[in-house]
Parts: structure tokens; sequence; C-alpha cells
């Protein structure tokens, strides 16, 4: 067996180029199937990507117990009337007791990020994106009539347990209050699993419909060369010397349309890509680039299973059976 | 020797069963030193290495050339590529084909496409050949040929056992005739009739 190796690898070989046509509808079905599997994950690592930059995107505000959170308190209770309000109604008196409160934020496990903003800051803010038009009347808001808190815009890494963060920051001390949208981050949430599971399903299903179709081509690649396999036998080779060349031309096989996949992927994803800058004028995709080394492991992997599927499992059925050598095909 | 009988006679059941391509259900049958009722499937290729086989209808593979489809018995035992570079011509010049070892076998007329299907089953230098109807599918002049090359391999040492359903050509070379007749033997003439 060993002395036949070279040979039957070549065999194998020739054997792609001798069944072209058989060959030519194998590789077909491959790359159809491959494509599709591999457009399916490109589009589910998107979503994926863009549900994650949604949670980037998704603070909270939390506003520090200063003099203001009590002049002005957010829950829109009684404002009191006297502003000389002694020290002691307050915790956070100045930017550097901020600044300590915004640390003992960003020591906590769940926080990727936190950007201290002062109340000058804040009313600019306000200024900028809240009023629209003619913002002059709020010229009577700066200096000592500010009637913003400080406050600090806190990033989370993860939306796990969205209102469980938001309570464990409140619990700080000099946290007056903390805002933000739970139920954008629930949903979310909610939306990146769900792409994350039916991304898997739609391609664990496309991957199972592309086996059944390529072994069906397989089978009837078999069929076309039953008297070959009865001749083989008929001059005693043994199962495995039949069974390397199938192995070697369904590898062969295998390799090639997943080379041509992945070219044909590259270039709808470009198209694709292009397109959706257009209509969108986002970011744009991931880079085909970085998702390269994935598809190409997925790919080589499937055509390599096909090759694997088709000598052995269906081979099997002929290789079992003693007959065919001096019955009619 | 010949195998003859009508059609139904149980000849086919007769190859199939010395090609191990079936178990026989009662008795033994021992080839070559092999115990055909029990031989495992794992050694029915090395069993069929010690014969060589001929069919009606040749079964050549038709991807390959004539050196090929002759050679690709060799590979088959693990031969060496210089000992098939050496044996092949030998037996292609034997069966008076060396001219087309580079033809495919839609190039070649029936009684050479036989006489390829010949040389393939004795590259391996068998004890037995089996022939089954070599000469149905070829041309009547072509079957004193393909017979007469069997009659010379067979004074060579080898034995072939042939099934046929030439009467003429059971007459003209005097050799063992076995009749059957509903699975069994009817007649066995050792000088032939």
């Amino acid at each position: 067996m060993r002395k036949s190796t070279g040979y039957l690898f070549r065999e194998g070989l020739k054997n792609v180029w001798a069944n072209r046509l058989m060959s030519i509808a194998s590789i077909g079905v491959l790359v159809a199937c491959m494509t599709i599997i591999g457009l399916a994950i490109l589009v589910t690592s998107n979503l994926n990507k863009g549900m994650n930059d949604l949670q980037n995107e998704n603070v909270v505000m939390a506003y520090f117990n200063d003099k203001n959170s009590v002049l002005y308190p957010i829950d829109g209770s009684q404002i009191p009337k006297d502003k000389n309000i002694s020290e002691d109604k307050y915790l956070v008196h100045n930017e550097e007791e901020a600044k300590a409160v915004c640390e003992k934020i960003k020591a906590l496990s769940f926080v990727s990020n936190v950007e201290y903003i002062s109340a000058d800051a804040a009313l600019e803010n306000y200024k900028n994106n809240y009023v629209d038009g003619d913002s002059a009347y709020l010229v009577y808001l700066e200096g000592d009539e500010n009637p913003m808190s400080m406050c600090a815009k806190v990033t989370f890494n993860n939306l796990d347990n969205f209102d469980s963060y938001k309570e464990q920051i409140k619990a700080i001390e000099g946290v007056n209050v903390v805002v933000g949208a739970s139920d954008v981050a629930k949903t979310v949430n909610n939306i990146s699993d769900a792409v994350a599971v039916a991304g898997l399903f739609i391609i664990v299903i496309l991957m199972i419909i592309a086996l059944v179709i390529v072994s069906n081509t397989i089978r009837v690649t078999m069929y076309n060369r039953k008297l070959e396999i009865s001749i083989m036998k008929a001059v005693g080779a043994t199962d495995s010397f039949i069974r390397l060349p199938f192995l070697i031309e369904g590898i062969v096989l295998g390799l090639i349309s997943a080379l041509l996949s992945l070219g044909i992927t590259y270039g709808v994803y470009a198209l694709a890509g292009d397109k959706i800058k257009q209509a969108l004028g986002g970011t744009g995709l991931i880079a085909f680039r970085t998702m390269l080394p994935r598809l190409a492991v997925i790919y080589v992997l499937l055509g390599i299973l096909a090759g694997i599927i088709g000598s052995f499992i269906i081979l099997s059925k002929y290789l079992k059976k003693e007959g065919s050598e001096f019955s009619a095909l | 020797m010949f195998v003859v009988g009508a059609s139904g006679a149980g000849k086919s059941t007769f190859l199939k069963l010395i090609m191990r391509e079936e178990k026989p259900s009662g008795g033994e049958i021992i080839s070559n030193g092999y115990k055909l009722s029990k031989l495992k499937h794992k050694d029915i290729p090395m069993y069929r290495r010690t014969m060589g086989m001929v069919f009606q209808d040749f079964r050549l593979i038709p991807t390959m050339d004539v050196f090929d489809n002759v050679a690709f018995a060799m590979h088959v035992v693990g031969a060496d590529k210089q000992t098939i570079r050496k044996e092949v011509p030998k037996v292609l010049n034997l069966v008076g084909l060396q001219h087309k070892a580079r033809a495919l076998p839609f190039q070649l007329s029936g009684g050479e496409q036989q006489r390829v299907g010949l040389a393939r089953a004795l590259i391996n230098r068998p004890k037995i050949i089996v022939a089954d109807e070599p000469t149905g599918n070829v041309y009547p002049n072509m079957s004193y040929e393909i017979v007469e090359l069997l009659n010379r391999i067979n004074k060579a040492g080898t034995t072939i056992l042939m099934v046929t359903h030439e009467h003429n050509l059971v007459r003209d070379f005097h050799h063992r005739v076995i009749m059957l007749e509903n699975g069994r033997i009817v007649a066995d003439n050792a000088e032939g009739v």
C-alpha cells in the first residue's frame, strides 16, 4: 500500500480532470453552499458588530450630589427658596471630590469608561444638543446661575444586568441619581442574543443542506464509476486502495471549491459593502481581511469534510458488497 | 477447460463462487490454496490476486489508456515503477498490442479491447485465468485469435477456465469440457468433444 501511495495520489488528481463534468457539478454545488454559508456568517458577524457598537454607545449619566442637586432637584420636587445651603447638605463640594467619585465608579467591574463632566460643560452640552435655534436666553444661566449638576458619563462593558449596574452606581456615596435608557439597553441586549442564536441556527441548517447536496452529488459520481470500482475489486484491489484516489479527489474538489467560494464571497461582500455604505452613510462593514482567516478555515474544513463523507460513507456501500464483478452493471 | 451449458444452467453462479463474489451455501471450494467458504472480507483481494479475470464486456477503465489499464493491475499488488515499466510492454507484446499502448479503450476494436483485458489478467502471472465468455463481444474471426492466445498461455502452464456458448470453439480446441445443467455437472469430458 505504501509503495502505491504516490500512484494513488496522482490517480486522485487525474480523476478530477478525467471526470471533469462531474467535478464541475460537484464544485458548483459546493461553491453555492459554501458561499451562502460564508455570506450568512458575514451578515451575522456584521449584525453582532452593529449591536456591539450600539452597546458601546449606550451610556448612563450619573449626576452627583452637589449644591445644584439640592437647589434644583432632578425629581422635580420643590425648589428651596433659600439658595444659601449649608455645605453639610450635599456631598460633592468641588471638582476634586467629583473626580474622586468618578474614580470610585470606574473601579466597578462592569464599567468600561467614566468621563467627568463639569457643570459648565454640562450646560454647554445642553445648549448644543437640546436647544433648537436661539440659545441667547441661556446666557442668564451661565456662571453662578448655572443649574446643572456635575456629572459623569458612564459606559458599561456589557448590558447583562443593566438595572443592577445602575443601582450599584447610585449606591456610591456622592451620586445623586443615575439616568439611562434601560429599555433600550434591554432591547439591544435581546436583539444581540437573538442575532447570535438565529445566525448560528441558519449557519447550521445551511451546513446540513450543503452536506446533503454534496453527498448526493458524490453518490451520482459513484454510480457513474461503479464500473471502475468493480474492475478494481476484480483485480484484487483492497478497500483502502480503492478509497484513497476517491478521497484525494474529494479533498481536491473541496479545496478548489473553497478557493472559488472565498473569491465569490469577497466580490459579493465588497459590492454589498459599498451599497450599504452609500445607503446608510455609516461606517460600513467589517473589513473582509479580518474575516478572511475564519472564512478560509470554515471553507477548507467544509471542503475536506465533503471529500471524506463522499469517499468513506458512500463508497463503503459499494465496497461492502462482494458482488458486481460478474453481475451485469 | 471449457464450462458450457444453456442459459440458467449455473455458469454465472459457478464463476461468482470461484471468484468469491458469492459464498457457497454448502460444501467447500478450495482454490489456489484458499478455502473460499471461510475467506474473510479483507482476504478476498489477496485471493483474487492469484487469479486473472477476463470479462465478456472487457471492463476496461475508459479514462485510462491501454498501458495504464494493464499497469493498474500491477499497482493494485504494489509493484514498483521499474517493474511495471518492464513487464507491461512484455505482456502487450504477447497479446500483439505493443503499438497501441497509448490508445484509449474507445479507440480499439472489440477484439483489441479483449486482448487488453487478457493482458491485464496475465500481468501478475496468475495460476488460474477465469474467462467469462471472452469471445461474446468480438467478431467471429477474432474469437479464434482470442482462444488461440488463451491456448498458448495454457501451454505455458496457466490454468484457463473459460465459460462459453460457442460450440465450434469447444469442438476445435481439444480441452476438458464440463457441461452444466440446472446447477449440476451432467458431463465432464477430459479430451473435449
